[in-house]
């Protein structure tokens, strides 16, 4: 790169050569080209050097190419006297133009400068803005990130924490009888019965917290694309009895009818992991519906290739707008307020586990109302299973699911 | 007297109310249970217990509303159950007139210890404030007319908002203030958010009161909620 006096001195080089150059292409023609052609010429010398390298090169341009003119060109040839006042026009012409087009070029230069420069501004504030702006974004993502670790936390110790405070308070109250502790009131007189009770509820709440872990292990299982099927090729109707037989404990309040499309093709899945969901649906069926109401257990031929399964209820039903959130993790309409009835709470992992089961599978699960608008119908959908797959063959199969 | 004493438990827990309702059975007192703050409120006009013992969050009609409801129609004691993360709306309850809170997890004996305490605060508390001129409650001794305070046969002289704050922690010894009661109480509402008078007036009583202001025996500090006092050291 030349610096800006290396450029000025170029400038005056060719300022020379070029007026050189045209006096010698010229002059040999003679007196067949009369004097303002020449100066014309000389002229568009001093433009070019003007415009090109400013005004002090086009200012030196114009007295050489006055003086070749008037030396070459002018009569009397050969001198550098000026007879006619004309030829004094022509000088003056010449400095003119060199002035005017060299300061004409400077003020250009200067304003591309100028633009360029300012440019140059916005684009370098353009970079910070948007800089600026994805930083806050950033951080805003983080903060709502936050915000929703935080919330899920606060589950899951409520969950963990319900528990512990029973296990806790009988263990105490135990404990106290054990050591006939009196401590300011009167001594503990546990009965057998109380006894009993307070082992039982220690018994049921650890259960409990380890449902809740398992839960906890699942889904971050699930979450991480680390759910591995074991898929079999089994029939529906197997699936169907074994959960039917493990919920028979909770089912016992309840009607269960079916409606089981005769000769079913065989589907390979991972049938404890699909009998999983269905205990879940079924679960959440007799949870949310009063005892003696009927509990309809559905499951069809669909699409090509594709088995329905479906547990419809006849109890409150969800509200639209909830059918899809109750399948996030940690959901749960009472605590989260929306459906504010003395139901039980469950621990808002259930749905969101057979979601990732369901969807591992390569099926979908959905919300809709029961029969006649009443209850709620959670419908699942299962592809029967690859057709490349041998049957009987068991592979373990990793998925990963994004949310 | 907190013997045969009634008490009322109200959580959604239906585990824990079974564990509460022999524990405390076991202990002499006469149970009941409620699932919620509604039925809670129902069983508590029908009932009169001499405690409530309530969660915070519950469906149809939480704790805090329950204390609200409560406390606008009697001075029953109210001991809040709560869990950590609760801590805002555990300040909102004390606000409104809970007395006490236990966090969860939490064994018998420390539920119990303030279940006698608050208790025996309500069977100390006289039927209606009548023109009350000494107050005398373990080692403080206080004359109102003459705004002299004696502790443990020491005299101390206090400034005005000092004898007034004093004046105020002994008549709720034992129970959980929050910043926002004291400072509505001593100083008025508008200086409800104004925490750090509270921190000078305290760190001041306590160096006169206090044999070591540093680890305080009389009035203790109750972390993010308040002070509780305790007039004996």
């Amino acid at each position: 790169m030349l610096s800006d006096h290396d450029q000025k001195w170029i400038g005056y080089v060719v300022a020379g050569i070029s007026v050189a150059l045209t006096t010698t292409v010229l002059k040999p023609l003679g007196t067949h080209i009369n004097a303002t052609t020449v100066a014309l010429a000389l002229l568009l010398n001093v433009l070019f050097i003007a415009t090109r390298w400013g005004s002090l090169p086009a200012l030196f341009a114009s007295v050489v190419a006055m003086l070749c003119f008037n030396f070459f060109f002018l009569p009397p040839f050969g001198t550098l006297t000026i007879a006619a006042p004309d030829n004094w026009i022509a000088l003056t012409a010449f400095l003119a133009t060199a002035i005017t087009a060299g300061q004409l070029s400077a003020r250009a230069k200067r304003r591309a400068e100028e633009a360029e420069s300012g440019r140059q501004e916005i684009e370098r504030l353009y970079a910070e803005l948007r800089d600026a702006f994805e930083r806050a974004s950033h951080a805003e993502a983080l903060r709502q990130s936050e915000k929703l670790k935080s919330a899920l936390l606060d589950a899951v110790t409520h969950d963990l924490r319900t528990p512990l405070t029973s296990i806790k308070a009988s263990i105490t109250t135990l404990l106290d009888e054990a050591k006939e502790r009196f401590d300011g009131d009167a001594p503990v007189i546990l009965d057998h019965e109380s006894r009993i009770e307070m082992m039982e509820v220690i018994d049921q709440e650890s259960d409990r917290l380890n449902r809740f872990i398992g839960g906890l292990i699942e889904l971050a299982r699930i979450e991480a694309g680390e759910l591995q099927l074991r898929r079999h090729w089994g029939s529906i109707d197997d699936i169907l009895s074994t959960t039917l037989e493990r919920a028979a404990t909770i089912t016992k309040d309840h009607t269960i009818e079916f409606e089981i499309e005769s000769e079913l093709p065989v589907v390979r899945v991972d049938e404890r992991a699909v009998s999983e969901v269905v205990y879940t649906l079924i679960e959440n069926a007799t949870k949310y519906s009063p005892p003696g109401t009927v509990i309809r257990l559905i499951a069809q031929r669909a699409a090509e290739g594709v088995i329905r399964m479906a547990v419809e209820d006849q109890g409150p039903g969800i509200p639209s707008h909830l059918r899809k959130r109750v399948f996030d993790k940690f959901f749960r309409a009472i605590r989260d307020g929306d459906i504010g009835k003395d139901e039980p709470s469950g621990s808002g992992m259930g749905l969101a586990i057979a979601k990732g089961i369901i969807e591992a599978h390569g099926g979908e699960i959905w919300i809709e109302p029961g029969t006649d608008d009443k209850g709620v119908r959670v419908v699942f959908t299962l592809p029967i299973g690859d057709d490349e797959a041998e049957p009987m063959r068991t592979r373990v199969q990793r998925v990963t699911l994004t949310k | 007297m907190t013997e045969g004493a009634r008490i009322l438990v109200v959580d959604d827990e239906p585990q824990l109310t079974r564990v509460l309702r022999t524990g405390l059975k076991s202990r002499g007192y006469d149970v009941r249970v409620a699932a919620d703050g509604l039925s809670g409120f129902e069983i508590f006009n029908d009932w009169h217990p001499n405690l409530v013992i309530t969660d915070l969050a519950m469906p149809n009609m939480d704790g805090l509303e329950l204390c609200r409801r409560l406390r606008s129609i009697s001075q029953v004691p109210i001991i809040i159950l709560s869990a950590k993360g609760e801590e805002r709306i555990k300040v909102e309850a004390l606000d409104v007139g809970a007395d006490d809170f236990v966090t969860k997890p939490f064994g018998i004996d420390e539920l119990l210890a303030r279940l006698r305490a608050a208790l025996r605060r309500s069977a100390l508390q006289p039927p209606t404030q009548t023109t009350q001129t000494v107050l005398d409650s373990g080692d403080f001794h206080v004359d109102l007319e003459t705004r002299s305070v004696t502790v443990a046969g020491k005299e101390v002289h206090l400034t005005p908002k000092e004898f007034d704050l004093l004046v105020y922690f002994i008549k709720h010894s034992g129970k959980v203030l929050t910043h926002r009661t004291l400072l509505a109480a001593v100083w008025g509402g508008d200086y409800v958010e104004q925490d750090q008078y509270l921190r000078v007036f305290v760190g001041n009583l306590r160096k006169k009161l206090e044999n070591n202001p540093a680890s305080p025996r009389y009035i203790l500090t109750e972390p993010w909620v308040g002070y509780r006092f305790d007039p004996i050291e």
